[in-house]
């Protein structure tokens, strides 16, 4: 799932800390750079903190602040290049583009209610990543790269989209009163000897199939 | 894997990278990989009065997965290899 930034306060260790990382799932810390400014979208550059790249994700956490940090996935990021203009940015950078999901999630609204920042978070669609030292801009995109193609795309992910897309189209067509005034012009699509008792279970069985298997569509295509 | 092994063919060649997001770069193709992550030099974004934030940008790399489309240089494309190469691909599929 494409979650885009997100808050990340997961430290351990004395002092400011360090990510706590998920040792058991496989992630493993890649790089560490300190003295790294970043600064998300539009919003002002943080001060200063400390950049850990894991083979799974990026993690900024603040040199001042235990509190504030912030992860993005590997996954996420559609797009990373440098940028050295000064016109565009001030100073030297790597800039990030991240993929965010569609806003109108549910999940996402549930989220707006406990804690507002994670929404705003979640649509932000760039990152800058700024450090000190600017010859060190090469060394991270490069690691950058690396990291990309440890993390491909997940396999499972177009089939849950196809789902989704059925089950929005299951319930346009069933609600819709459109659907009732047609019965009482010419049969309907699926309508049999303008029963539609029967017309209206033939519709359940054809939406069923799309959400299952292909083999049932097979064998519904067989008996009509 | 047929894609994969075309674009090897276009290294050094210039390129545009249309992503999901409707921005555009045009570049030079430094290297692609399994998963068609893309590589490019000397980029240019081809929409810069829209884009003007990546005009700093000289090289990038783009994920596979956010590419919509990548535009061939008219002399990359050999249509007799790729004729091949297609039904090759169809008959071990």
């Amino acid at each position: 799932m494409i979650v885009g930034i997100m808050h990340f306060t997961d430290r351990i260790g004395e002092g400011i800390g360090q990510p706590r990382f998920d040792s058991v799932g496989g992630e493993e810390l890649m790089h560490v750079q300190p003295g790294v400014t970043i600064a998300l979208g539009r919003l002002s550059p943080e001060s200063p903190g400390t950049l850990y790249i894991s083979n799974r994700r990026v993690i900024w956490l603040s040199d001042t602040d235990r509190d504030k940090g912030y992860a993005v996935d590997f996954l996420s990021i559609s797009l990373h290049a440098v940028s050295r203009d000064p016109e565009t940015y001030p100073s030297p950078c790597i800039y990030t583009q991240i993929e965010v999901e569609d806003a109108k999630d549910d999940e996402f609204e549930g989220l707006d209610a406990e804690c507002p920042d994670e929404t705003y978070l979640s649509k932000i669609t760039e990152m800058r990543l700024v450090p000190h030292d600017p010859n060190q801009l090469d060394t991270l995109f490069d690691i950058f790269c690396q990291c990309v193609e440890l993390n491909p795309e997940p396999l499972e992910g177009d089939d849950e989209e196809n789902s989704w897309i059925f089950g929005e189209d299951f319930s346009d067509d069933g609600d819709q009163p459109e659907w009732h005034l047609s019965e009482d012009l010419a049969n309907p699509i699926g309508q049999v000897n303008g029963n539609p008792d029967l017309a209206h279970s033939v519709l359940h069985l054809q939406i069923n199939d799309q959400r299952f298997e292909d083999a049932e569509e097979m064998e519904d295509a067989n008996h009509n | 894997m047929l894609f994969f092994s075309y674009f090897k063919e276009l290294v050094g060649k210039e390129v545009t990278v249309e992503l999901k997001n409707d921005l555009a770069i045009r570049g030079i193709l430094h290297s692609v990989d399994q998963y068609l992550n893309i590589k490019l030099e000397n980029t240019r974004v081809v929409d810069q009065e829209k884009y003007p934030h990546m005009l700093s940008v000289r090289n990038c790399f783009i994920r596979g997965s956010v590419v919509r489309y990548v535009q061939l240089p008219p002399d990359g494309v050999d249509i007799d290899i790729l004729h091949d190469a297609t039904r090759r691909e169809a008959r071990g599929a």
